[in-house]
């Protein structure tokens, strides 16, 4: 049984997915690939990927139904390839599911990296607040009971809201999450055009967490697209 | 403006003065000759005059001091106020209300007229200015228009460029990793020879690719500069074909290449070079967009309009009647801007559009049918076969 990490990889450009499959392939990985949605989406029921890279340009399926097929059926990790000035359709990809994005043109090692931190995140047990009511990630012990944040050691004060916000960002290290993700999330859906709420608690979280919050080590900005927290600096 | 017209009005109150005046003057120098039925006349069209000139108050002021003349020195008992005869009352009277009325129903066709006038310039001017407002409009939609296209036409450009240099860019850092060793953090599986040649020939072979594209780049340039400098010479029609189709080889291998070509063509005054990428390109299309083992038609004969005709038709899926025209345009990719599905690579988008120029830089015409049989494309161009000093008719052998 091979227990190599499977990924698929679907893009319409024969020689870019010719690189990834040897490149993917020499550090370990079991790398297939298709040309479009539609085929991407057939070989994912068949084979079964623990992570799917896609590009968001293809004939027959664009990336973005793929990703929306792909979120109906599985939880699986999806790493989009975008290129500068796709932002908007990049955005839309994150909100409907996928977890992250790398930039055209990239350098092996960026995308590497990427794929190792969305397979962790896969494979972590998934935290539940309703279910536990402690949790120690990277540098932050949250307790959910009492509503209690340490960082470092050093006890956090937030207001309710901080603590929702900075909650659904622990729930979700690592990953990118859009504007319109944090707000429905944490505000509802009636203010997911509110940016500037999100703005205002977000530089408050940094004010009160990072050493220098002109400099964040843990929420960081994904310009145009949103945040990506990270647990540790 | 206000002064300007009382002294207009003054104006014309002096002129009915004078005029009455001069015509008295001038009707009394020919004295006994002149009877009272001229006279009357004689002041009725000065009143006329003066109507059309000046307009009404000067009309009524000209019949008025024109009755008083025609009464004072025409009328018997002529140089007094008084009228003896009742028929002269008559003739009085009748002048007056004729010299009025006149007067007055020529000012009023001079004031309409005027007006008229007046009305015409207020239309020219409200069309001047709607021209005007529109041409503004046309040129600000013009601009956008023309913005949206280079933004559009930049996306495509990027995107062109930024593929493979994505491919150039993973080959390579994928090589690189190997030889700095920096596979700490993963599973450590070297590249084997096959791998690494792999790699090395999708860097290669993408490099290629972006000189071609910016091959077509230029290219384009000079098509829309109006700087394609023809080379031309007599050539075969049958030698244009052969080079491209050895030059697309690599291209068509696999599949069946059918060549057409009328016997005892004549040679045609064309640059064989770029009649010869024009071939090529479609062959590229032919072989890019249709299946793996489609076949591929090529032809050539003499139509009826002194042109020589060519043509290269596939097995692909065809394209629709309504982007026939889109896709001679640049950066324009049917499988990707269009509707036709396929999972076969797109092109630059640039090489029908380099085509096209060739073709009408030959005062040729290039178009795009449905294959004979009813399935595929066959692109048909035609180039003219030269003038008066063509040489003889060269046969050559076939291919």
């Amino acid at each position: 049984m091979n227990n190599k990490p499977r990924i698929l990889v679907v893009d319409d450009e024969p020689q870019l997915t010719r690189v990834l499959r040897t490149g993917l392939s020499s550090r370990g990985y079991d790398v297939r690939a298709a040309s479009d949605g539609l085929a991407g989406f057939e070989t994912f029921t068949d084979w079964h990927p623990d992570l799917v890279i896609t590009d968001l340009a293809m004939p027959n399926m664009d990336g973005l139904e793929f990703c929306r097929r792909l979120r109906a059926v599985s939880q699986v990790p999806i790493i989009i390839l975008s290129a500068k000035g796709e932002e908007k359709i990049k955005v839309e990809a994150l909100d409907i599911g996928a977890d992250d994005f790398v930039t055209k043109p990239f350098g092996i090692d960026e995308l590497l990296a990427r794929i190792r931190a969305s397979l962790r995140r896969a494979k972590a047990p998934p935290t539940n607040e309703s279910a536990q009511t402690v949790l120690d990630l990277g540098d932050f012990h949250v307790d959910f009971e009492a509503r209690n944040v340490s960082v470092r050691g050093r006890e956090i004060r937030l207001t309710p809201k901080e603590f929702d916000l900075l909650v659904y960002f622990i729930n979700h290290s690592g990953k990118v999450l859009t504007h319109h993700t944090l707000l429905a999330a944490v505000w509802g859906g009636d203010y997911v055009e509110q940016d500037q709420y999100l703005r205002v608690f977000v530089g408050n979280l940094r004010k009160k967490l990072e050493t220098n919050p002109a400099s964040p080590h843990y929420i960081l900005t994904e310009p145009w697209v949103g945040y990506r927290f990270s647990p540790s600096e | 403006m206000w002064s300007g017209l009382a002294n207009k009005k003054l104006f014309g109150y002096i002129g009915a003065v004078v005029v009455i005046t001069a015509a008295t003057a001038v009707l009394k120098i020919f004295g006994g000759h002149v009877n009272l039925t001229t006279a009357a006349l004689a002041f009725l069209l000065m009143v006329l005059f003066v109507a059309a000139a000046w307009g009404s108050g000067p009309a009524v002021l000209a019949a008025l001091i024109g009755s008083i003349c025609f009464n004072f020195f025409f009328l018997p008992p002529v140089g007094t106020f008084h009228i003896a005869e009742p028929e002269n009352w008559i003739a009085f009277f009748s002048f007056l209300v004729a010299a009025i009325t006149a007067g007055q129903l020529s000012a009023r066709a001079k004031r309409r007229a005027e007006e008229a006038e007046a009305g015409r310039h207020k239309i020219e001017h409200l069309y001047s200015e709607l021209r005007d407002a529109f041409e503004r409009a046309s040129e600000a939609e013009a601009l956008r228009r023309s913005e949206k296209l280079k933004s559009a036409l930049l996306d495509a450009v990027t995107h062109d460029l930024r593929t493979p240099l994505t491919s150039i860019k993973a080959s390579i850092t994928t090589l690189l990793d190997e030889v700095r060793g920096r596979s700490q953090d993963e599973p450590v599986v070297a590249l084997d020879s096959d791998s690494r040649l792999e790699m090395m020939e999708v860097i290669d072979e993408e490099s290629d690719r972006l000189n071609r594209f910016i091959g077509g780049l230029i290219d384009l340039a000079r098509i829309e500069a109006g700087e394609l400098h023809l080379r031309r010479r007599w050539g075969v029609v049958d030698e244009i074909i052969s080079t491209a189709l050895a030059r697309a080889e690599p291209l068509t291998r696999g599949r069946e290449v059918e060549v057409d070509i009328e016997p005892e063509l004549p040679v045609v005054r064309v640059d064989e070079r770029a009649v010869s990428e024009v071939v090529y390109t479609l062959v590229d299309n032919a072989a890019k967009y249709s299946p793996g083992n489609g076949n591929i038609r090529i032809s050539a004969g003499r139509s009826d309009n002194g042109m020589i005709t060519m043509s290269v038709e596939d097995r692909g899926e065809g394209i629709a009647v309504d982007l026939r025209d889109r896709v001679f345009e640049k950066f324009f990719r049917a499988t990707r801007d269009g509707d036709i599905s396929t999972h076969q690579p797109s092109g630059t988008g640039m090489g029908l559009a380099i085509a096209k120029g060739i073709v009408e830089a030959h005062e040729g015409r290039i178009w795009i049918e449905t294959a004979t049989g009813g399935r595929g494309t066959r692109v048909v161009f035609t180039l003219p076969i030269g003038d008066e000093e063509a040489p003889e008719v060269l046969n050559l052998p076939r291919l």
